[in-house]
């Protein structure tokens, strides 16, 4: 990379990447609006229309694959730097509009391509290093193939969301275990977490043929997967370090509880409490949402090229993203009013969240004026 | 390209050729980009296998510990921008990212092996 002749990215390529991570947050607001309604929050959208209906029977799409698989294979994508790579988000984040347009069929085809097209990428990473966290990113990309598949073929939503899911924890641990890398070696650390992703790997097949079975494995491997983690993870470490290292530290672990909690909820649905919402939300938002929280200050800039200023505004959306959660997941059970309360405070984490983004991308360019950035340069964030 | 994968100094961990006068500001400058993941320069954490400084060049060969690492590009663009600050201005400045040789622990440094523990 040679500086000093650089020229900028042309516009049109920024016009598009724009436009491009524009869809993938309308999948973000389709899949908010699904759940808010799901959990009886009276949100105003338009009577006579009727994707809202279809953002609540899709939510789960809309999050998971339209959303979350479209972010993770940008950055796949990003990372392997082929033009080629960013079909898989394309088709991921076209789905979605397929899916809210009203055409769940090839929605539902268009899913499984985006998931071929990613292993695809994934193989490339894998050759390009021959290492346990790469094949671990390859099995997830495998993972979200299965769910696509068992979606499309019409199976129910109890067998494909574990599946989904694995995707998404898959992705996750194969991330830690790369950071891991920095630790001493602890004898056995590997093979435990390998024997908690099998067991992912077992809960979510076991669910075809055998809710118990399927929930308590699945649980017990998130259980298992969150100890792994509160024990190995450099987050232990870098908690207490300062500014944006602690405070995505302070996301993993709290990440972590949650994970933990989502998997006795797992376990406890399949002995018949009600305790979904839990089993799906400690880990969807608690767990991976915590996660994005955290990696946002870090992946953004790289996904759409903006720099962000660090600061300790970016622990409010945290603070409201997990006291909602615990209210809705603890309180909720008891009282369905708390629970919509707290599924709308979990939403209003993610605008919040969404405003601190452009208010840290504005400080940064407050404090550094492009009249004071030298030739090319922009000062490093950090 | 040989100078910069011969074995590092004892003093630092990455292997240096060119002036003497700079090469604490480009160390200085490379100590400034930090991974905030791991809270540790990339210096200390040994993703900076070489320098070379000549007339009118410097050029920085580093690596990544994972090729599926989405936020390469601005780390180098980090390390591009704090050269930019010390380097005289007529110079070029040039990163390599390379996976060979790859990273391994053994080129953390001290300092980072004692704040994760090692």
């Amino acid at each position: 990379m040679e500086a000093r002749a650089h020229t900028g990215t042309p516009a049109p390529v920024r016009l598009a990447r724009l436009a491009f991570l524009s869809v993938v947050g309308v999948m973000l607001v389709a899949g908010v609006i699904g759940g808010l309604l799901r959990a009886g929050v009276a949100v105003p959208v338009p009577a006579d229309s009727a994707w809202p209906g279809r953002a609540v029977s899709a939510h789960a799409f809309l999050m998971i694959c339209a959303f979350m698989g479209s972010v993770v294979a940008i950055e796949r994508a990003v990372a392997v730097k082929e033009r080629l790579a960013f079909a898989a988000p394309a088709a991921s984040a076209l789905a979605g509009v397929l899916m809210l347009a009203g055409i769940p069929g090839a929605a539902a085809w268009l899913a499984v391509l985006a998931s071929l097209a990613f292993i695809a990428v994934n193989v490339t990473v894998v050759s390009r290093q021959r290492a346990a966290h790469t094949a671990l990113l390859l099995t997830g990309a495998a993972t979200w193939l299965v769910g696509n598949l068992l979606y499309a073929l019409g199976n129910r939503p109890a067998m494909v969301v574990p599946w989904w899911f694995s995707f998404l924890i898959l992705t996750i641990a194969a991330e830690r275990l790369e950071m891991t890398r920095l630790m001493r070696r602890r004898p056995a650390a590997a093979a435990t977490l390998f024997i908690c992703l099998g067991l992912v790997l077992a809960g979510s097949a076991a669910f075809a043929w055998s809710p118990l079975w399927g929930g308590w494995l699945y649980g017990l491997s998130l259980a298992g997967l969150a100890a792994w983690l509160v024990s190995f993870d450099i987050a232990r470490r870098t908690v207490a370090a300062d500014g944006l290292s602690r405070y995505m530290a302070v996301c993993l672990l709290l990440g972590y509880a949650w994970l933990a909690v989502s998997g006795l909820a797992w376990m406890a649905t399949s002995l018949g409490f009600a305790a979904r919402d839990a089993a799906l939300h400690a880990l969807g938002l608690g767990f991976i949402f915590s996660m994005m929280l955290g990696h946002a200050p870090v992946i953004l800039p790289a996904l759409a090229r903006v720099k962000m200023l660090f600061g300790w505004f970016f622990y409010l959306p945290l603070a409201v993203l997990h006291v909602s959660l615990a209210l809705r997941l603890f309180l909720g059970p008891v009282d369905f009013g708390l629970r919509s309360a707290g599924a709308a405070g979990n939403a209003a984490a993610i605008v919040v969240f969404a405003l601190t983004v452009v208010g840290s991308a504005m400080a940064w360019r407050l404090k550094y004026p492009a009249s004071s950035r030298k030739r090319h340069a922009i000062p490093a964030p950090h | 390209m040989d100078t910069l994968h011969a074995p590092a100094r004892r003093d630092s961990s990455y292997a240096y050729a060119g002036p003497e006068a700079l090469r604490q500001p480009i160390e200085a400058a490379l100590r400034q980009v930090v991974d905030p993941e791991v809270a540790m320069s990339i210096v200390d954490v040994g993703l900076v296998h070489g320098v070379s400084v000549d007339d009118d060049r410097v050029q920085v060969v580093m690596t990544m510990t994972s090729a599926a690492c989405p936020v390469a590009d601005v780390i180098v663009g980090d390390v591009e921008a704090e050269l930019d600050r010390v380097v005289p201005p007529q110079m070029q400045i040039r990163v390599e990212l390379v996976w060979e040789p790859a990273w391994t622990t053994g080129r953390m440094s001290e300092r980072a092996k004692a704040f994760v523990g090692w």
